[in-house]
């Protein structure tokens, strides 16, 4: 067996412990982790970014990115009293240029193109294409009546309200059944490396 | 019996029904569902030497249920002669996913730089989305190894995503949205998803719009690929465990709202 599956065993194992109860090996397990996360995840962002977007460009002689490199050390400015005001004008470029890529995006992605198949042909396509349109465009209907807070739940309005509860809560059960099998499943891809590489219980 | 040592026997009860599960030598009969044969004949369907970028964005906590899946589709991509072009957007993704690549390209005799090549990390998955639309060498002019792009056979004449065939995105989380939102909506560049399966109904809606093309998830559909490749892996082996799972978990949700319902009875 080598070290670093003899490690990772343990380790599962140390995590493992803290369902019975908090202790030393849990934690240590616990602050290992963390501070091995902060140390790769340093090392790939100096290797990925510092060195590989700044450092490499400029020892080519691509004087292009001190621009950039500039305008993101004045981000910086913000932890003396006299240079405060410089961050602002990163500050603005993050965010007016993350809105502007942003916000058509979205709302092409999520609400334009989402619409399109909600206003299928509601017959003309077969039977269950037919029943399916239908769910689909009483489920967003009525799921938007019971978000619109602006009209007392009464009479025929509370009533498509009262459905749009339905599908919400099929809708959250499904997501919870799906939740669950995931975290399920995570737990058995762990036992499946601690039963076959770690004790060589079952072969792979 | 306290809530701590109420939780303590399920816990430990989980833990037997897995290993116990796991050591019996049953594999159970899986069915194959529309999604997953949608994903299979998807990538059936693209032509020998295409180009798949596969994007890695997930963490290491995801490794056990992704793994299996990751390994399917890659399996199935090398298999059917596509080229792979892998990047990653989360920090911890990205050796998982240079070893995924590089064990299957090795299982089918595949050679870096010819037929695979791995460019590695970088942050800010948006940002990156928009850069590599327009161009690959902007955002990457080296590869994972150092190597400049231009020297890499397989990367001659390709520099955008308009050159790719397909995005394979293999996420946890909400990151396969991003390049819907940024390479489907922007680039026109096709989406697959391999994805837990915590997530897959958050994408079903995206999958009826055509936004996704085709998107697996969990370790189900590992074991619903395997048995289209006719290999046994981790997901068949997991499905006997994670049925019992859910039926443990049924009883205990059945044990719980009868004892409450008659806790209420008796204080009435």
């Amino acid at each position: 067996m080598d070290w670093g599956t003899l490690v990772a065993g343990l380790l599962t194992f140390a995590v493992f412990s803290f369902l019975y109860r908090d202790n030393p090996a849990y934690k240590w397990a616990e602050s290992l982790l963390i501070g091995v996360s902060i140390g790769y995840t340093l090392v790939i962002a100096w290797t990925s970014t510092v060195s590989a977007m700044i450092i490499d460009p400029l020892s080519s002689g691509r004087w292009g990115v001190i621009v950039p490199l500039a305008v993101g050390l004045m981000l910086f400015g913000r932890f003396f009293p006299q240079t405060r005001s410089w961050s602002r004008i990163p500050i603005a470029v993050i965010i007016g240029s993350g809105a502007g890529a942003a916000i058509p995006a979205m709302l092409d992605a999520r609400i334009l193109n989402q619409m399109s198949p909600t206003v299928a042909p509601l017959w003309g396509n077969g039977l269950v294409a037919s029943f399916g349109a239908i769910v689909l465009l009483s489920g967003v209907l009525s799921t938007l009546a019971y978000f619109y807070f602006s009209r007392e739940r009464t009479g025929w309005f509370g009533a498509v309200a009262s459905t749009g509860t339905w599908f919400l809560m099929i809708f959250f059960g499904t997501t919870f059944g799906y939740t669950v099998m995931s975290r399920v499943s995570t737990f058995i891809g762990r036992m499946e490396f601690v039963l076959g590489d770690f004790l060589h219980i079952i072969h792979q | 019996m306290t809530d701590l040592r109420i939780r303590r026997w399920i816990f430990l009860g989980l833990a037997v029904i897995v290993v116990l599960t796991m050591l019996v030598p049953v594999t159970t009969k899986v069915t194959v569902s529309p999604y997953t044969q949608r994903m299979y004949d998807y990538i059936d369907s693209l032509p020998a030497h295409s180009v798949v970028m596969v994007s890695f964005d997930h963490d290491a906590s995801s490794q056990p249920e992704i793994r299996p899946l990751s390994l399917c589709l890659l399996r199935h991509a090398f298999s059917r002669g596509l080229k792979m072009a892998g990047v990653s957007f989360q920090s911890e993704g990205t050796v998982i996913g240079y070893r995924m690549i590089e064990q299957t390209a090795k299982e089918f005799g595949r050679e870096y730089g010819v037929d695979y090549v791995y460019l590695g990390f970088r942050p800010q998955l948006q940002a990156a989305i928009l850069q590599l639309g327009e161009s690959i060498r902007g955002l990457y002019a080296q590869d994972y190894f150092g190597t400049p792009l231009d020297s890499i056979p397989m990367l001659v004449g390709i520099d955008s995503l308009a050159q790719i065939a397909v995005v394979l995105s293999i996420a946890d989380a909400n990151n396969t949205t991003h390049w819907m939102e940024y390479g489907k909506a922007r680039f026109n560049v096709p989406i697959i998803a391999g994805v837990t399966a915590s997530m897959v109904t958050s994408y079903d809606p995206y999958l009826s719009s055509g936004q996704l093309s085709a998107m697996v998830g969990g370790l189900r559909g590992a074991a619903e690929y395997e048995r289209l490749l006719n290999r046994h892996g981790a997901g068949q082996r997991g499905m006997l465990a994670q049925s019992a799972t859910h039926l443990y978990l049924i009883a205990l949700i059945l044990t719980g709202n009868f004892i409450f319902l008659r806790a209420r009875r008796g204080k009435k």
